[in-house]
């Protein structure tokens, strides 16, 4: 009976959040188009619902309906795979992410985590490697030069920065003396990583954009020079999936940062409830990636090499050097 | 000295992404700045000046009749050769069009009838809105010429509008009080 309960738990947690990461593309994309036209003093989308709020859904609508085309050229089998690989890890790794200690319904303690993995930010990392293994397949299966073009860019892009993504991470861990997501959180309950870590934020941050392939490196589907990248063949429900895809890793580099360098659901000063703290913390760095795509140009691809290997690595490298120095010179007595 | 001093001002600019953060600061202002969409035709329509050549229109004497002396000379200098002019007697040894049609399928909106004319009976008024299912429903005629809206006088501004979906107009204009749209346009 126990056992089905906690089974039983954790299928409701999993579909909840399944449920979530499906449907938040929508307002996404309706606070990036409104954003956008803000800034551009448009209105953005107007005429669906009220200021456009069913426009995604229309959208939606559009995408399911529209015919699934597949090259005639094109390996069919790795066509059809390549929108699953991209979508499953960004789905998967919110497995490990905490939101939240617990919360009592009904008399009972729920966690507000699907696992707590002790090496929860290993996992993050080795799945969310994965995700470039679709974009490589669709760029790849679908026989066209942009396709390829895109994907042999973002090959390289994610290679050379999931490097100093993983060594910017490196000096939280020293810090919690933890690779749990959990203990991490509860490590900043007083001081927040951001002071102890600015470089190791920047780099990671800054990596972070690279990995969820947004502006100012968003080289794998250059709209300028490639047509649109890896998914320039897709369309209907396929392109669909590499949206949200999309959308779950820039949701996923949000949450992320929030957890390892901005405290989690610990709050500052005004005493809001802990998973209202985290929404917001999340909430704040969605609008960072949307208002700096519409601020930046793109990185030439030297220079984007350059940035990884000649600035973030060295960086990062350094961070560690120095997190360990003065970690052992504060516990040597 | 003061040159040494900006270099090493704009290396620590760099170092700490200035330029970036400049940007940022801009577009985040101009994120709150009003937007110089017009929302056409679902709630606002542009009047245009009274100079602006749109849709012909045949104006009336004092005594209501028509001023057009059917002279011709318009057919004669148009550039498509779109208006034709059949001109009659009337009662009163008076030149009066029998049949006057401008085919606007093919009228290039030069204004050169307008003119043309010697008895400032043809000119071009505001109305832009008349699209048609059928390139026929464009040639128009004599007395629906005289019934075309003349020049604005109200022009250069935005007016509340709402989209009519029983008539062949799309947008009928409620109120003529409009704001100066141009003037509202946020410069930096």
């Amino acid at each position: 009976m126990e056992l089905i309960v906690a089974l039983g738990l954790i299928v409701f947690k999993v579909a909840f959040l399944i449920a979530i990461l499906l449907l938040l593309p929508l307002p996404l994309t309706w606070l990036e188009r409104k954003i956008a036209g803000h800034i551009q003093q448009r209105m953005g989308p107007m005429r669906v619902g009220w200021h456009g709020l069913l426009q995604p859904v229309a959208d939606g609508i559009k995408l399911l309906t529209k015919e699934d085309h597949i090259p005639a050229e094109a390996d069919r089998f790795l066509f059809k795979l390549a929108p699953i690989l991209a979508l499953a890890p960004p789905f998967v790794v919110f497995v490990a992410i905490p939101f939240g200690e617990t919360v009592s319904v009904l008399g009972a303690e729920i966690t507000l985590y699907v696992s707590n993995m002790n090496v929860a930010l290993l996992f993050v990392f080795a799945v969310i490697g994965i995700e470039v293994y679709g974009v490589i397949f669709g760029g790849w299966a679908a026989n066209s030069k942009y396709a390829v073009l895109g994907s042999l860019r973002t090959c390289a892009q994610m290679i050379s920065y999931e490097i100093p993504m993983g060594f910017a991470v490196i000096g939280v861990v020293m810090l919690a003396q933890s690779m749990s997501l959990l203990e991490i959180v509860r490590a900043q309950a007083d001081v927040w990583n951001i002071v102890y870590q600015p470089v190791g934020f920047f780099v990671f941050f800054v990596a972070g954009l690279a990995e969820a392939q947004r502006i100012p490196f968003d080289l794998a589907e250059a709209e300028g020079d490639l047509g649109a990248g890896f998914h320039t063949e897709y369309s209907g429900i396929r392109f669909a999936f590499f949206m949200v895809s999309e959308y779950a890793i820039m949701l996923l580099v949000s949450v992320l940062v929030v957890i390892l360098f901005f405290g989690g659901w610990n709050g500052v000063l005004l005493p809001l409830p802990p998973i209202l703290w985290f929404v917001l913390k999340v909430a704040f760095f969605v609008y960072v990636f949307i208002w700096f795509r519409f601020t930046f140009p793109r990185y030439r691809y030297d220079q984007l090499m350059a940035i990884g290997w000649k600035v973030l690595l060295p960086l990062s490298m350094a961070n560690i050097i120095i997190t360990g120095v003065l970690l052992g010179a504060t516990a040597a007595p | 000295m003061s040159h040494a001093g900006d270099k090493v001002g704009t290396w620590i600019g760099w170092a700490f992404f200035a330029d970036l953060a400049n940007a940022l600061a801009l577009t985040f202002g101009y994120m709150f700045s009003r937007s110089v969409t017009m929302q056409y035709p679902d709630k606002e329509k542009w009047l245009p000046y009274a100079r602006y050549r749109g849709h012909h229109f045949l104006k009336r004497d004092d005594e209501g009749e028509i001023k057009c002396v059917a002279c011709e000379l318009c057919a004669k200098i148009c550039p498509c050769d779109c208006i034709e002019v059949i001109p009659y007697e009337d009662e009163k040894g008076n030149r009066h069009p029998a049949k006057f049609e401008i085919d606007t399928a093919r009228c290039l909106f030069c204004g050169l009838c307008e003119d043309a004319c010697p008895a400032d009976a043809i000119a071009l008024g505001q109305q832009y809105e008349f699209s048609s299912f059928s390139s026929r429903d464009l040639v128009i005629g004599r007395d629906d010429l005289l019934g075309k809206p003349g020049k604005a006088t109200t022009g250069g501004a935005v007016v509340a509008a709402r989209l009519n979906t029983e008539h062949d107009v799309l947008v009928e204009t409620s109120e003529l009080q409009g704001y100066n749209w141009w003037r509202n346009i946020r410069r930096t």
